[in-house]
């Protein structure tokens, strides 16, 4: 069954995330008024993107760049009706057509900025069908893209509070980096106010003072500590508060130790109901 | 007479209510009102102090199962019901993306405050539209040491298992 909700209550960011952990392969369509887009993604990355107002074949949108001449684009229809189950891009590469990088420049370049122009939706509605695959003419990179690098990019534009504040609610909170996080990191290019912030994360210091000691304003350190959330680098937690001790020595926070023989009653009486 | 008690929370019309329903002795001891906010939008009745629920483990050991009022509101209860629990069940209604952040409000509200073995469960499995237990873990983005269990808070056999999950967590922080 498809996952249907609105990007006002579960935004693209965290839908991304949800793709890129799943290894997630399907169709994610949005849409608000008029507009419509759709993601493909295989195994968690992206492949391609199209737009009601410009889902066209590969071959059209490099006529249109100028990258390939109508009669090229024509040949390549030809060669892909006899092939089948290959993409119109691998065709234009097998063909020489165009070199792969230079495909994956131009594809990757015109699919970024149709993706990041989602970024600005405050609601819409979204539908993932899984295991949905698009149209084999479509534009379809060589080289599937990692969506931290999207999340990244796209939380750059966000230019709101309202939105940062859903995942970081004070500047009291601490920054921890996540398990394996230089891992997590490969895909993504950090720009040098993202790595100045990314270089103060220790786990103790509060975003209020990551702010303080890289001399820029909280804004800018929730909305690069949001992207670094966003796309699973980081947590941010509440700054624990000095626990007081019992009696006994034990922190008053730790729940209630109990005795092995009382949960095994529990989960007898449980197992025989 | 010795009680134990285990806390059921999660968001406006989770399914608390009729989970503790579902597996209490006696009949559950509830405060529904007709709702008079937003959540009039979602549900005509809504809990608005908690449930109560009783299961008798022997003559001298009761186990108690609360539920919390699940209106923004009523936050100042989460605190007085979480006092000595042993355990801590977080319901998500899997159909509804929308309550996802709550749901990690209500996490972040219970962990904070002190560290209670829980489990998630993701409720309304029977229903078309439900997002899996493996996506809402990715959606809630919580750990893999986390168990998050399918749930239909109706069916006795779904709710004893998300209870006997729970307790396995209980039972490796427990002591000899």
């Amino acid at each position: 069954m498809p996952l249907v909700g609105n990007i006002r209550d579960f935004g693209l960011s965290d839908f991304l995330y949800l793709v890129d952990r799943g290894y997630k392969t399907g169709c994610l369509h949005l849409s608000r008024a008029d507009e419509m887009a759709s993601l493909y993604f295989e195994k968690g990355k992206l492949i391609t993107a199209t737009r009601k107002d410009d889902n066209v074949p590969v071959t059209d949108l490099l006529v249109r760049k100028g990258k390939l001449t109508p009669v090229q684009a024509a040949q390549a229809a030809q060669e892909h009706q006899n092939q089948n189950g290959v993409h119109l891009s691998q065709v234009l590469i097998n063909l020489n057509l165009i070199g792969r990088d230079e495909l994956q420049r131009i594809l990757q370049q015109h699919i970024e900025e149709s993706v990041y122009a989602l970024f600005s939706w405050n609601e819409g509605e979204f539908r993932f069908e899984q295991g949905q695959r698009p149209d084999p003419t479509a534009p379809i990179m060589p080289t599937p893209l990692a969506v931290e690098h999207l999340i990244m990019e796209g939380v750059r534009r966000i230019d709101e509070w309202g939105r940062i504040k859903d995942r970081i609610p004070s500047t009291d909170m601490v920054v921890k980096f996540i398990e394996q996080p230089v891992e997590r990191t490969k895909g993504i290019n950090l720009a040098a106010d993202e790595w100045r912030v990314f270089a103060r994360i220790n786990g103790k210091d509060t975003l209020a003072e990551i702010a303080r000691k890289t001399g820029m304003s909280e804004f800018d350190v929730c909305r690069i500590v949001y992207g670094f959330l966003t796309a699973g680098l980081v947590d941010v937690i509440r700054k624990p508060a000095p626990v007081p001790m019992l009696a006994t020595g034990r922190p008053l926070a730790e729940a209630p130790r109990v005795k092995k023989s009382l949960v095994t009653r529990i989960i007898n009486r449980i197992r025989g109901m | 007479m010795q009680t134990v008690k285990m806390v059921i929370s999660g968001a406006v019309n989770a399914g608390k209510t009729e989970f503790i329903r579902t597996i209490s002795e006696i009949e559950v001891v509830s405060t529904e009102r007709p709702a008079t906010d937003d959540t009039r939008l979602i549900k005509k009745e809504t809990t608005v102090a908690m449930d109560f629920g009783r299961i008798a483990i022997g003559d001298d050991l009761v186990l108690h199962l609360f539920g919390t009022p699940g209106q923004k509101r009523f936050d100042f209860m989460w605190e007085i019901l979480s006092e000595g629990m042993l355990g801590l069940v977080i319901l998500v209604d899997s159909t509804r993306p929308e309550t996802f952040r709550e749901t990690n409000r209500i996490i972040d509200f219970f962990m904070s405050y002190r560290e209670t073995p829980y489990v998630v469960a993701a409720n309304k499995q029977d229903r078309p539209n439900a997002w899996s237990p493996e996506e809402l873990r990715l959606a809630l983005r919580l750990p893999s040491h986390i168990k998050v269990l399918p749930c239909m808070a109706t069916d006795r056999e779904s709710v004893k298992n998300v209870l006997l999950e729970l307790l396995d967590v209980i039972m490796q922080r427990s002591e000899d």
